[in-house]
C-alpha cells in the first residue's frame, strides 16, 4: 500500500480495535453497552420496590417499600387471657387482658459475612463467591415485632426477631454490585456486561420468570359456560376485576350474572371460594337507599327496560333478607364470616364487617363510596353484556393483561410468610392461654418473647425454598392461577439463550394444560409486546413468548393524584354529580377508581389532551399514563376513558406525530390507535404515531437474524430456537463460574452481515459462530437429506472447534460414613497410611493423578474410571476413591478447594471443573442463521473439495434442494452480502426491512460484488476437485455465519452387543448413560411381522434380549415345578418305590406328588381287598439309571426343555404367586 | 518424571512410611496470594479471610496428542 492516506478515511465497521480496548480496558464510569442494563430494570426495579430506600420516584404514595406497605396491610392480631370477670370493662363477656401483637417493621441486609468470621478483610459478599463456593447470595432479614396490652404501647414492647437468610436479586439495592462500573465488575469476577436479575441459589442462577396475569384495576366482561355450572341459575356472563392493593398484592372479584336478572359477588378468602349477593354489599358499602342504587344503575335511563326491569328484579330479590339499613347489612355479613376472618373476639359484627368489605372487595379502591360507583360500574357492563350491547372482552388478549413481576411475587410471597408467623404468634398464645398452667401472665415481657422466638420465623428457608423448586407454598394462593413453575435456571449457554431468560413471558401453567389453542395463538394486539417469531415450537408454543424489544414494563410508581381535578377542569363532570344520563356519557376512570363523566365528544377531546400533555410533560401528566379511550361501538367494547397509571403494564415508545415527541403506548390503549410502522405508510387525518423502527416488534433474538424479513416465517422461529442452542461464548468470566455444563466455541467470530442491532446487544463480545465459505452444491451424494460436508483442511484449521466444561462436585458430607452430626467431620480429602506414595514400583497407581492432598493435578488427563479425588475415613483409617465417571477422556481445568460460610472448617466440598474437547466430527450439527440446520456427514479432503477459479474451496457444502421448498431467501442474501463484506473489507448491515422492491437487496449487493471482480449474483463456475473438470453449472458460493449447535453425536451415541440387563426380566435395560439398548418397540415388532421376517423377529425379541431355557412338565405342562434327585448317589428310595425322574434327575414334583397319591390310594384300596399285599413292595431295590427305566413318565417324570423368554418365567411365577398356574403345551 | 520426589514430601525408602501432615500451597481465589494450608486446616487465605482456594496447575508434564 504505497499511499496509506486513502484507507486512513474509510471508517472502520467491524469496531475490532475498539472492542479490543474495551476488553483491554474496561470503563471505569459505566458499563459498556447501557441497554443490557435496561432490559433487566422491570427485574431489578420490581425487586427493589421491596425496599423503603428503593431509589424509585414516590408517586402518589409515601414512598415507602413493598415489604413496608405489606405489614401494614397484615396489622395486628388479637388475643385475650381470659381473665376478665364477666360484666366488667375488661371485657363484657369475659375476654380479660386484650393483647395485641404486630410486625412494626422489616429489614433486609446485603450479604455480609457472618459476625463469627474474625479475619475477613472484605466484609461484603460478592455473588462470585456464591457462585464459587455453590451457595445461595443471601442477607440476614429481621423483623421488629411489638406488642402492646389493652392499647397501652410501651416501648420495651418490641423484640427485634431473625428471620434468616433471604436471597437477594443480583445488582438489585441489596446487592454489592449496585451501580458498579465494568472495570469494578471485573474486578470482582464479575462478566463486564453483568446485568443482574436473577438470583444465586446453591450456585445456580434462578430467575422468576415473568407471569401474564389480568390487567389490574379494570373490568372485563367475560363469557364462559362453565360459569351456568357453578350453580343454579348462574348464567355464562360474569363481570370480572383484579384488585391490586398497593403492596401489589391483589384480590379478584367476579361479578355472576343470575338468570333472574340479580348479581352474585365472588371472592375466594383463603383458597375458599364465597359468593354474596351484590345488593347487600352494594347496601354495605354505603347504606345506600333502594332508590339510590336504583337511579345509580340506571342512571336516567327509563326506557330501557332490560335495564330497569333487572334492577327491579335484583331490589326485590333482596327484599327476602330483611336488610334494610348498610348497619344491617355489614352486621349481617359480620355474623357470618365472624369465624372464618379470625379476627379479634371484641370486634362487633358490623366492625367485622366493614372488615371483610374492606380486604375483600374492590381492594384497590380505598373509600366505600369509591367501591359502591365501580360496583355499580360493574353491574352495568355486566347487565350491558348480557343485552348484548357490548360484547365479551378476550382474556387472552394483551389488551387486558399485564406482567407478574418478580419483585412483586417476591414481596407478596414475604408478606404471607410474616403474616403466617404472626398468626402463628397468636395461636400460640391462644393456646396457652387454654392449656397452659399456671396461664401465661401478659404482663411478663419474657413469656411474649418466648412465644415469638418459640414461633418458626424462617422466611428465608422458604424463599429460598421457592427459588430454588419454583413452587409456591402458600395458604391463600396469592390470587395466581398456578402453584408452581415460577423459576427458571438461567442457563449459560451462550448469550443468546441467557439474555433470552430475562426477556422471556409466560401464560401460566394452567393454560399450558388447556386443550383449546386460542390461548396459543398470535393476536393482532400483542404487535410490538409480544415478539411474534420468538416463541418455541412444540407443547409450549404461543404460551411461553419474548417481549418485543422495545417493549418495557413500568416499574416506576406514577403521580397522577392532580389528573382528576385537571380532567374536571376540562370538561369532565364530577362523579358525585347525580344527573348524569348514562346513555349519553362515558365512564372515566384512572385505575380502576371512577373519577367522572364526559359526553363522548368530550372524552375524546380529554383523550387527545391528556395524549399531547403527556408527550410534552406540561400539567405534570406522567409519559407512562396510559390513555385507553374506547369509542362508541354497537355491540363492541363496553365505551369509555380508562387511564391506567400503575405498575406492571406492557408499554413502548413510539413517535407521536402531532408534535414529533416520544409517546409510550400502552397495550390497552393501543388497540384503538393507528400506528404507521414505516414513515411511509402515514395516512393523513388517520394516523397518530409511527414506529421508531419497524424492526421493533421483533424480539432481540428475532431481530439478530439477518434479512429475516426474506425468509418464510417458521424459518425465522426455528433460528430463534436453534440461536439459543448453539455452542457459542458463554462467558467471558468462565473461570469464574461453576455451571453443571458449559460450552465453548473456540473459534467464534464476528459475522460479517449482521443486523445493526448486533453490536447494541453485545454480541460481538460472545461470538456465536464462525464465518464459513458456503457453496451450495449437489457434490458428493453425502450432502442429502440435509447434511453437509466440511471441508477437512478448514476443520483442522480450527473451523467450529468446541469445548465443554463440566462441573463435579465432591461434597465428603454425601460420602458414606460421613457423621450426620455437625461436630468434626470423620472423613478427610488425602491419602492415608494405606497408599504408598513414594515412587517406585509399589507405588499406588493413583499416584499419578493425585497429588498429596488426595486432590487430582490440575492439568491432568483424566480416562474413564481414574480416580478423580481421594480421602480417609478416620474410623477405618482406610482411603478411598472417587472415581472420573464420563466416557470421555477429561483434563482437569480448575480445583477448587471450597470453605465454609465462615472458613473455620476443614476441606469437605471440592468443585473440580473438567475440560473436554470437542472437535467437530461427522454427526455434529451446525446451522445457518436461517433456520438451515444439518449434520455433518463427512470430513472432505481438501484436495477433493471443488474449487473456483480464483481457487478458492468452499468450507462447507450444502444440497440446493435445502432452499426451494424452505424459501430461506434470507440465506441466499446472506451469502452474498458475506462474500461482498468479505472482499471489501465491509460489515454488512442484515437488518430486515431495509429493502424494498424498487431498491433491492440483490442489486445492493450484486453491485458490491461486480465491483470486486465477481459475477453480479454471486455464481461462480467451479471445478471438481476429483477429475478437475468445470461444472455445468455455476456455483452459488458465498459467506454464511454457521453456527455449530450443542447436540453432538458423541453425547448422543448409543450402541450396544451385550450389556447389563435389568435383574427382573433379564432384559437389557434402557438409558444410554447404563450402556442400554434402545427399545425395539411394538410397531418396529409389527413390520418385522408384516414383512415376513421371522428369524430376525426371533433374533431381535429372543436370543439378543431375554433367551433361556426351562424344564417344562409334558404330563401337567408347569414350567415351576421343576425338582431333582441327586443321580450322583444312586437312587436308594427309603420308602423302597422306584421314583420317576428324567435322565437328569429331574422330575415334575405336582405330577410326582399327584402320582404317589394316587399309589397311595391304589394301595389302600388294594390292602382293603386283600390282607396281603401284593408284589408291589420287592424285596430289593437295585438302583437302576433312571433312563433306563421304561415308563418312569408316568408319575412326573417326563420333562422337556423349552427356550422361552425369561420374562416368561417371571410371569409364571407371578401367577403362580396369585393361584394361577400356567400351563404349556409340548408338542 | 521426577516431581514426585519433591523434598519434604515422603521420607523415602521402603517399608510402610506413615504420610506426614501433607502441607500444600494453594491460591486465595479473591486476592491471589499463595496460602500453605496442611490437611485439616480451615480452608481460610491468610490474608483476606477469603473461603475458596485454587490448586496450583500441575508441573508435570502433561502430553497432548494434538487430534
Amino acid at each position: 500500500m504505497p499511499n496509506g492516506s486513502d484507507r486512513q478515511k474509510r471508517k472502520p465497521t467491524f469496531n475490532t480495535l475498539e472492542r479490543e480496548e474495551s476488553f483491554k480496558n474496561p470503563s471505569k464510569n459505566a458499563s459498556t453497552y447501557p441497554i443490557l442494563n435496561e432490559f433487566v430494570t422491570p427485574h431489578i426495579e420490581s425487586f427493589n420496590a421491596l425496599f423503603d430506600d428503593s431509589g424509585l420516584p414516590k408517586g402518589d404514595g409515601n414512598g415507602k417499600g413493598l415489604l413496608s406497605l405489606g405489614i401494614k396491610d397484615i396489622g395486628e392480631r388479637v388475643v385475650f387471657d381470659g381473665t376478665g370477670e364477666v360484666g366488667t370493662e375488661s371485657g363484657q363477656t369475659g375476654w380479660g387482658n386484650r393483647l395485641s401483637i404486630w410486625i412494626e417493621e422489616v429489614s433486609i441486609a446485603p450479604p455480609r459475612v457472618p459476625d463469627r468470621d474474625t479475619w475477613s478483610t472484605e466484609r461484603r459478599v460478592y455473588p462470585a463467591e456464591a457462585r464459587e463456593r455453590l451457595t445461595s447470595y443471601r442477607g440476614r432479614m429481621q423483623a421488629k415485632v411489638c406488642w402492646k396490652i389493652n392499647e397501652e404501647t410501651h416501648p420495651d414492647q418490641c423484640v427485634m426477631r431473625d428471620c434468616g437468610l433471604i436471597p437477594i436479586m443480583i445488582r438489585s439495592i441489596r446487592c454489592h454490585l449496585r451501580g458498579l462500573p465494568s472495570s469494578e465488575l471485573v474486578r470482582r469476577h464479575e462478566e463486564p456486561e453483568e446485568f443482574g436479575g436473577y438470583f444465586i441459589i446453591n450456585g445456580n442462577e434462578r430467575l422468576i420468570r415473568y407471569l401474564i396475569l389480568p390487567r389490574r384495576n379494570h373490568v372485563i366482561s367475560l363469557l364462559r359456560p362453565s360459569f351456568a355450572n357453578r350453580g343454579p341459575s348462574y348464567t355464562q356472563y360474569a363481570v370480572q376485576i383484579r384488585c391490586a392493593r398497593l403492596d401489589q398484592s391483589s384480590i379478584t372479584n367476579t361479578l355472576h350474572y343470575l338468570s333472574n336478572g340479580s348479581a352474585m359477588l365472588r371472592f375466594s378468602l383463603r383458597k375458599q371460594e364465597y359468593v354474596i349477593p351484590i345488593m347487600l354489599i352494594l347496601k354495605a358499602l354505603i347504606g345506600a337507599s333502594d332508590r339510590e342504587i336504583f337511579e345509580y344503575v340506571i342512571m336516567q335511563d327509563y326506557e330501557n327496560t332490560f335495564l330497569t326491569d333487572r334492577v327491579e328484579l335484583l331490589l326485590r330479590s333482596f327484599k327476602m333478607y330483611s336488610l334494610y339499613t348498610g348497619d344491617q347489612c355489614l352486621e349481617y355479613l359480620g355474623d357470618k364470616f365472624r369465624v372464618v376472618l379470625g379476627m379479634p373476639e371484641d370486634w362487633t359484627n358490623q366492625a367485622l364487617g366493614a372488615w371483610l368489605i374492606q380486604k375483600m372487595v374492590l381492594v384497590h379502591l380505598e373509600e366505600p363510596r369509591d367501591k359502591f360507583r365501580m360496583l355499580v360500574f360493574m353491574l352495568r357492563k355486566l347487565y350491558s353484556l348480557v343485552s348484548g350491547s357490548c360484547c365479551a372482552d378476550n382474556p387472552d388478549s394483551p389488551q387486558h393483561q399485564e406482567v407478574l413481576l418478580p419483585g412483586y411475587l417476591y414481596g407478596m410471597i414475604i408478606k404471607e410468610r410474616l403474616e403466617e408467623a404472626l398468626n402463628q404468634a397468636r395461636n400460640q398464645i391462644a393456646t396457652d392461654v387454654r392449656r397452659a398452667e399456671p396461664p401465661p401472665d401478659f404482663l411478663d415481657k419474657r413469656y411474649i418473647m418466648k412465644v415469638i422466638q418459640k414461633v418458626n420465623w424462617d422466611v428465608g428457608a422458604k424463599m429460598s425454598n421457592f427459588l430454588a423448586t419454583g413452587n409456591l407454598v402458600s395458604p391463600t394462593g396469592l390470587d395466581l392461577q398456578q402453584a408452581s413453575g415460577f423459576t427458571i435456571v438461567a442457563e449459560k449457554l451462550n448469550w443468546l439463550r441467557y439474555i433470552s431468560h430475562f426477556r422471556c413471558i409466560h401464560r401460566g401453567a394452567f393454560f399450558a394444560e388447556l386443550k383449546t389453542t386460542t390461548v396459543r395463538k398470535l393476536l393482532p394486539e400483542a404487535w410490538g409486546f409480544l415478539c411474534p417469531v420468538h416463541t418455541p415450537d412444540g407443547s409450549p408454543c404461543g404460551l411461553l413468548n419474548h417481549l418485543s424489544r422495545t417493549c418495557r414494563i413500568v416499574t416506576t410508581p406514577l403521580a397522577v393524584s392532580h389528573v382528576p381535578a385537571l380532567l374536571a377542569a376540562h370538561g369532565m363532570t364530577q362523579p358525585f354529580s347525580t344527573s348524569i344520563d348514562g346513555r349519553r356519557n362515558f365512564c372515566v376512570q384512572l385505575d380502576g377508581r371512577v373519577i367522572g363523566w364526559a359526553r363522548p365528544a368530550v372524552a375524546k377531546q380529554l383523550a387527545d389532551n391528556l395524549r399531547v400533555w403527556k408527550t410534552e410533560g406540561s400539567h405534570k401528566v406522567p409519559l407512562d399514563l396510559e390513555i385507553g379511550y374506547v369509542s362508541e361501538s354497537k355491540g363492541g367494547q363496553y365505551p369509555g376513558l380508562f387511564l391506567f397509571s400503575t405498575r406492571a403494564r406492557m408499554m413502548r415508545p413510539v413517535r407521536f406525530l402531532a408534535n414529533g415527541r416520544d409517546d409510550q403506548v400502552g397495550s390497552f390503549e393501543q388497540v384503538y390507535m393507528n400506528i404507521a410502522v414505516k414513515p411511509d405508510e402515514i395516512e393523513s387525518g388517520v394516523t397518530t404515531h409511527v414506529e421508531h423502527a419497524p424492526t421493533n416488534f421483533l424480539s432481540i433474538l428475532a431481530n439478530l437474524t439477518p434479512f429475516s424479513n426474506f425468509n418464510q416465517s417458521p424459518r425465522n422461529i426455528y433460528q430463534c430456537q436453534m440461536g439459543k442452542q448453539t455452542m457459542g461464548t458463554p462467558s467471558t468470566a468462565r473461570q469464574h463460574r461453576t455451571d453443571n455444563k458449559l460450552y465453548q466455541l473456540q473459534t467464534g467470530q464476528s459475522p460479517v452481515v449482521r443486523p445493526r442491532l448486533h453490536n447494541t446487544y453485545a454480541m460481538d463480545a460472545f461470538p456465536n459462530g464462525t464465518n464459513a465459505i458456503v457453496a451450495v452444491i449437489s457434490y458428493t451424494g453425502y450432502d442429502m437429506e440435509d447434511a453437509m460436508i466440511l471441508n477437512k483442511s478448514s476443520h483442522e484449521r480450527g473451523f467450529g472447534y468446541g469445548t465443554v466444561y463440566k462441573s463435579q462436585i465432591i461434597d465428603l458430607k454425601d460420602m458414606r460414613g460421613a457423621s450426620k452430626s455437625t461436630s468434626a467431620p470423620t472423613i478427610h480429602f488425602g491419602l492415608g497410611y494405606d497408599i504408598k506414595t513414594e515412587e517406585g514400583d509399589r507405588q499406588h497407581p493413583c499416584m499419578g493423578f493425585l497429588d498429596k492432598d488426595g486432590l487430582p493435578y490440575t492439568g491432568m488427563k483424566l480416562d474413564s474410571g481414574d480416580p478423580i479425588a481421594a480421602y480417609v475415613d478416620d474410623t477405618t483409617g482406610r482411603t478411598k476413591f472417587v472415581k472420573y465417571k464420563g466416557d470421555e477422556q477429561g483434563i482437569v481445568d480448575e480445583v477448587r478447594l471450597l470453605g465454609s460460610d465462615t472458613g473455620d472448617t476443614e476441606l469437605q466440598k471440592l468443585h473440580i471443573t473438567l475440560r473436554i474437547t470437542r472437535s467437530p466430527v461427522i454427526g455434529d450439527k451446525f446451522s445457518s442463521r436461517h433456520g438451515q440446520k444439518g449434520v455433518c456427514s463427512q470430513k472432505w479432503p481438501a484436495v477433493d473439495m471443488p474449487f473456483t477459479e480464483s481457487g478458492m474451496q468452499p468450507d462447507v457444502i450444502i444440497n440446493p434442494h435445502a432452499f426451494p421448498s424452505r424459501m430461506t431467501i434470507g440465506m441466499l442474501v446472506e451469502s452474498m452480502a458475506g462474500k461482498s463484506g468479505a472482499m471489501h473489507g465491509l460489515a454488512q448491515d442484515g437488518t430486515p426491512f431495509e429493502f424494498s422492491e424498487e431498491d433491492r437487496a440483490i442489486d445492493y449487493f450484486g453491485d458490491q460484488l461486480l465491483a470486486a471482480g465477481y459475477n453480479y449474483y454471486g455464481n461462480e463456475p467451479m471445478y471438481s476437485g476429483i477429475t478437475g473438470e468445470e461444472f455445468a453449472a455455476d456455483i452459488y458460493i458465498g459467506v454464511v455465519y454457521y453456527q455449530r449447535l450443542r447436540h453432538m453425536v458423541l453425547d448422543k451415541f448409543q450402541v450396544r452387543t451385550t450389556g447389563p440387563v435389568d435383574s427382573v426380566t433379564r432384559q437389557p435395560v434402557k438409558g444410554r448413560k447404563r450402556a442400554g439398548g434402545i427399545r425395539f418397540g411394538e410397531m418396529e415388532r409389527d413390520a418385522l411381522i408384516a414383512h415376513g421376517t421371522s428369524f430376525l423377529l426371533q433374533d431381535r425379541l429372543m436370543n439378543c434380549s431375554d433367551y433361556s431355557t426351562t424344564w417344562v412338565c409334558r404330563t401337567c405342562g408347569s414350567i415351576i415345578s421343576l425338582g431333582y434327585d441327586d443321580l450322583s448317589l444312586g437312587e436308594v428310595s427309603s420308602t423302597g418305590t422306584m421314583k420317576a425322574a428324567g435322565p437328569g434327575g429331574e422330575y415334575c414334583r405336582v405330577c410326582r406328588t399327584t402320582a404317589q397319591g394316587e399309589d397311595e390310594r391304589a394301595r389302600r384300596a388294594l390292602g382293603n381287598d386283600q390282607n396281603q399285599n401284593g408284589g408291589l413292595h420287592p424285596e430289593v431295590t437295585v438302583a437302576i439309571p433312571a433312563s433306563h427305566v421304561l415308563g418312569s413318565s408316568r408319575k412326573g417324570g417326563d420333562m422337556d426343555v423349552v427356550a422361552v423368554p425369561y420374562v416368561f418365567r417371571y410371569l409364571c411365577a407371578e401367577l403362580a404367586a396369585m393361584g394361577i398356574a400356567v400351563s404349556l403345551e409340548v408338542r | 518424571m521426577n516431581q514426585q520426589s519433591h523434598p519434604g514430601a515422603s521420607v523415602g525408602g521402603g517399608g510402610f512410611v506413615p504420610n506426614p501432615r501433607q502441607e500444600m500451597e494453594y491460591i486465595c481465589a479473591d486476592c491471589g496470594a499463595k496460602n500453605e494450608i496442611k490437611s485439616r486446616e480451615p480452608i481460610r487465605c491468610r490474608e483476606c479471610g477469603h473461603r475458596i482456594m485454587y490448586k496450583k496447575r500441575t508441573k508435570r508434564m502433561v502430553q497432548f496428542e494434538a487430534r
